[in-house]
């Protein structure tokens, strides 16, 4: 009776949905619906992100301080809650960022590899 | 620094996430339908139908209750909300079993409440210190002496010799010299306790005084309330300083905590002083931790408001005699040893220059030891309260014994619930979180219960003990500390009694408890632990039984002594005479007044005073030389006296053994007389008749007046049941130049009867003369063996409540086995086994345990009950007939708990029970 296991597809994704969303959040304050149209907007409707991972991401996120939340207005007159990015989360995106571009880098070179080089 | 700001972050994010939950869930709520609405209407922009579109945005986000407990989960609110569903139901599951949770919680409560008071009595009596400015650093001085001490008498206000001190007390003059010369290594003070009569506010009543000198405030470093301190200024010459620092007791009392009280004046004794200041609350003097004087003046006032008996009023320019209480602080850096060898020396020097030393006199040696807790160390108590905290530790770890058997009972029942709650996939630690929160919810309810059992029961103890501390009350406070010290005991408790059940209940296994034959599979197991439990509980109660037989007996053993006087009907008085200026000649007069207005009182048999009441851990001595020893002045021996009245005799009804008691023919006039015990014939008199010998007290010079020997009575106690009794001399008041202080009276009715009549007749001799402390001797007799009395009733107490679990152990265990067992017995009784057979199988089985257990309580109390030698009388440590008793006792007991179960067993009906699974 285990519970049901995860979709495996999106897990690459998964490890990385946080800083997408303080990428995304970096470009402007949003609600949560508007977090999940930018990326799906920059990535060129590429990449499907899980709604539901979406709202507990946020929630861990502003739990530790990356992002902050207030109420307002959204674009079709509804109260929406806006998530924008904070002085501590600027530095974890850029950190974060430093590191996924060394790694995406280093994986880069090993998927280069070819046989003669060995 | 990143991660503190994050964990700031955390916090701040989780605090106030509790605190507005319902704000926070409406948000959720409000976050998601938003989400939905909008994923709708874009949904339906790309042509979808509304329900459609509305069916596929709910598919996408997928379960919202899944969603809403991750983001709770992201908050940090998990746990704390699985702790409350935890808590919830362990509530739920102690409701639906009242007599259990009833019985768990009622053990524990007793068990916590009697720890929670014997801590806080032995807290305060023990460890708290006085409330002045660092009281690690101060010491209490005293000194010892090998030989015969340059002292003519010394007082002391507490069981010196339990730290190895002959005396804690000085003179002054001895004083001044002593902290002059040890100026460099600490700064003495001194100061004395004094209880005297006093108007305050016009009321006259006994103030409780302590003398102290100029320096005391500056060296305690304590800051008055309201005023001024006493200062060095006030202590000058005998008889000036007249002046006053009230307790903030009195303050409180007498005054309503008004500032207007400075300036003010309280009348002691022949003195006026002023109010010049009030003390802080948390200073009670430098004797005791828990109770203050009324009035702090300074020393040079003691002519006037102590004055002593006789010609002489003043003790300040005395050296020979020592009165005064020496504390010191010591200063920063100087050792121990560097401090003792110092103030030996300044003391050898002080007792050089101020005092006589003969050949024959040593020069007392200085001890110190910690002033922190004043005068008042209690060391008499440390043994019991050590005792007492033990054994009702003994009885906490009892009842957790006991309430885990009945948990692991329960948790033999609910095998089943925990299979099921494994197979649904429950975690084996959420298992052993939920079990956890049970056994620590049913000890906050014991832990409840024994706050408040312990808040009631605080001053029990001591009020029991206020006869043995030699202080009328103590009100024990209840802080922080005891709460902390409750807290605990709950925590660990619940930990001892719940982790071991939790741990067996979280460790079932799914597949076998499921199948029918779960029961029968694993009962082995079970049945172990469940005996060793009971074996432990017999053996925990062996131990608490061992210890109320010894303490039962030696309260026994000292109730059936003869203290070779006739203890009923016989009333205690303490007269307080007035203190005025009169003659000899007067006060006899007056005390002879006293004597027929006594006799007078209806129901009186007859009346006499005396110096020092029996059996009231009081004592007087006098250095006594005899005729025939005089010649060698070294032979003097201190001896216990007793100053009587004429009729003391008949009135404590000591016989005379040989010569005559005190007659109306000896009067102040006539020859000196005395009459002394067979012990004194014997010791100082040997192989001669005592009487028509002469004797006296002090040094013999060229004017003594002998004191003719004319008779020898019985022996009697003295001061405790205890001790042998001890030789002893009696002198007549009426030859005597020495105050009334104890009246004794033997009465035809019973002796508290005659107490109104008493107070009329003294209001007649004189209105002035109080009657203090009225008591009958057997009173006082309970009263100074209330250690002895309050060790024999807790530890029965506590004995008793130990049989009652050991029976509910072994009741419970049995009752079990037999429930589990029924199909075996019936296939027993089949066969062609015998009722009585049945039986005795069970019988035998709760005696193995009870027995296995009794070996080890028996092997335990034998190497644990020496440690409370000290404190029995007239049996020993290993006392047989206590052993011997207790053993049938928990054998008793055990055959009576199994005898219920076993009737069942043997009642059962073959068939029955065979059909049964």
């Amino acid at each position: 009776m285990t519970p049901p296991k995860q979709d495996k597809t999106n897990d690459v994704l998964q490890g990385t949905l946080d800083l997408l969303i303080l990428k995304a959040v970096s470009l402007g304050p949003l609600h949560g619906y508007g977090v999940l149209l930018r990326i799906q907007q920059i990535s060129g409707e590429e990449l499907v992100i899980q709604q539901g991972s979406l709202y507990p991401a946020l929630y861990r996120l502003e739990h530790q301080g990356a992002i902050a939340s207030e109420w307002g207005e959204s674009e079709n007159n509804r109260r929406a809650k806006y998530y924008r990015l904070t002085k501590a989360g600027r530095a974890r995106l850029n950190e974060e960022t430093e590191k996924w571009r060394r790694m995406a880098g280093i994986i880069n070179v090993i998927l280069r590899a070819t046989p003669e080089e060995m | 620094m990143r991660f503190f700001t994050r964990k700031t972050a955390e916090l701040k994010s989780w605090l106030g996430a509790m605190t507005h939950r319902r704000k926070l869930e409406a948000e959720m709520e409000a976050e998601l339908a938003l989400h939905l609405e909008s994923r709708t209407e874009d949904l339906m922009r790309s042509g979808l139908a509304p329900a459609e579109a509305a069916r596929q945005a709910r598919v996408e986000l997928g379960p919202a209750l899944k969603h809403k407990e991750e983001m709770r989960a992201s908050l940090g609110l998990r746990w704390f909300d699985e702790f409350g569903a935890d808590l919830r139901y362990a509530a739920r599951m102690l409701r639906k079993s009242p007599g259990f949770t009833l019985t768990a919680a009622l053990s524990l409560a007793l068990a916590i409440g009697a720890n929670t008071a014997i801590f806080s009595v032995a807290k305060e009596i023990l460890y708290d210190r006085l409330g002045v400015a660092e009281p690690r650093q101060l010491r209490l001085l005293g000194w010892t002496s090998k030989g015969k001490p340059p002292v003519g008498s010394w007082w002391s206000a507490f069981n010196a010799n339990s730290v190895g001190m002959t005396s804690e007390c000085i003179s002054y003059p001895v004083f001044r010299e002593l902290a002059a010369r040890s100026r460099q290594v600490i700064d003495l003070f001194a100061f004395k306790d004094f209880t005297q009569n006093g108007t305050v506010r016009g009321n006259p009543q006994r103030l409780d005084l302590e003398l102290v000198t100029g320096n005391y405030y500056g060296v305690l470093g304590v800051r008055p309330q309201v005023g001024r301190t006493i200062q060095p200024s006030d202590d000058g010459a005998p008889g000036t300083g007249a002046v006053a620092v009230i307790s903030y007791g009195l303050w409180q009392r007498e005054f309503g905590g008004s500032p207007t009280v400075l300036g003010q004046t309280i009348q002691v004794e022949r003195a006026t002083l002023t109010i010049v200041g009030v003390n802080p609350r948390s200073f009670s003097g430098a004797a005791a931790v828990d109770q203050s004087p009324d009035i702090f003046a300074p020393l040079s006032m003691q002519p006037l408001v102590a004055p002593m008996g006789g010609k002489e009023p003043s003790l300040l320019s005395v050296t020979d005699n020592w009165w005064l209480e020496v504390m010191g602080r010591a200063k920063p850096g100087v050792s121990a040893e560097a401090l003792r060898a110092s103030l030996d020396v300044a003391l050898a020097s002080a007792v050089r220059g101020l005092l006589t030393v003969t050949a024959d006199e040593t020069i007392p040696q200085i001890v110190v030891v910690d002033g922190s807790r004043g005068l008042h160390q209690e060391y008499f108590l440390k043994a019991p309260l050590a005792v007492l905290q033990a054994m009702v530790g003994l009885v906490l770890l009892l009842s957790c014994v006991n309430v885990a058997n009945l948990m692991l009972a329960r948790g033999a029942q609910r095998q089943r619930e925990m299979s099921v709650r494994l197979a649904l996939g429950a975690a084996r630690n959420r298992l052993l979180r939920l079990l956890l929160t049970e056994s620590l919810l049913l000890a906050a309810l014991g832990g409840a219960g024994g706050l408040a059992l312990g808040y009631i029961g605080r001053n029990g103890l001591p009020a029991l003990l206020a006869g043995t501390m030699g202080r009328q009350s103590i009100d024990i406070r209840f802080d922080w500390a005891a709460f902390a010290f409750v807290a605990l005991l709950t925590i660990l408790a619940g930990l001892a009694f719940g982790l071991a059940p939790a741990w067996s209940a979280a460790r079932s296994e799914v597949s076998s408890s499921l199948k029918e034959s779960a029961q029968t599979a694993t009962r082995r197991r079970k049945g172990l632990s469940g005996k060793m439990l009971v074996g432990f509980q017999v053996a925990l109660s062996t131990l608490l039984v061992v210890a109320a037989g010894l303490f039962a007996r030696t309260l026994i053993g000292l109730n059936s002594i003869d203290p070779g006087f006739k203890t009923d009907h016989l009333l205690l008085v303490d007269l307080a005479l007035p203190n005025r200026d009169e003659s000899d000649g007067e006060r006899l007069a007056m005390q002879h007044r006293i004597d027929e207005a006594i006799a007078a009182v209806p129901g009186v048999r007859s009346g006499a005073a005396m110096s020092t009441p029996y059996l009231a851990g009081m004592m007087t001595t006098y250095s006594m030389v005899t005729e025939a020893e005089s010649a060698d002045p070294s032979k003097a021996n201190s001896e216990r006296g007793v100053m009587a009245g004429d009729r003391f005799f008949e009135t404590l009804g000591i016989p005379i053994m040989a010569g005559r008691g005190f007659g109306p023919q000896d009067t102040a006039t006539s020859l000196k007389v005395g009459v002394i015990n067979q012990a004194l014939a014997r010791e100082r008199f040997p192989n001669e008749n005592p009487i028509g010998k002469r004797f006296t007290l002090g040094a013999p010079g060229k004017d003594t007046q002998w004191i003719q020997v004319i008779g020898v009575c019985g022996d009697t106690s003295y001061q405790s049941l205890r001790e042998t009794p001890p030789p002893q001399f009696f002198l007549l008041y009426a030859q005597r130049p020495q105050p009334y202080s104890t009246y004794a009276i033997r009465t035809q009715v019973k002796p508290e009867a005659i107490t109104p009549a008493l107070r009329k007749a003294m209001l007649k001799v004189d209105p002035a003369i109080a009657l203090l402390n009225v008591r009958t001797q057997r009173q006082q007799i309970a009263e100074t063996m209330s250690m002895e009395f309050v060790l024999a009733w807790l530890t029965a107490g506590f004995g008793f409540l130990a049989l009652a679990l050991a029976c509910i152990g072994i009741y419970g265990l049995m009752a079990y086995s037999v429930a589990r067992r029924t199909n075996e017995i019936g296939i027993r009784l089949a066969l062609g086994a015998q009722r009585a057979q049945v039986r005795g199988m069970i019988l035998r089985e709760s005696t193995w345990i009870t027995a296995a257990g009794l070996i080890a309580g028996v092997a335990g109390a034998l190497a644990l009950m020496r440690l409370v030698k000290s404190m029995l009388y007239g049996i020993t440590p290993y006392d047989p007939v206590t052993l011997t008793g207790a053993v049938l006792l928990l054998l008793g007991v055990a055959l009576v708990a199994s005898w219920v179960p076993a009737r069942r067993a043997a009642s059962v009906q073959p068939m029955e029970a065979l059909r049964h699974e």
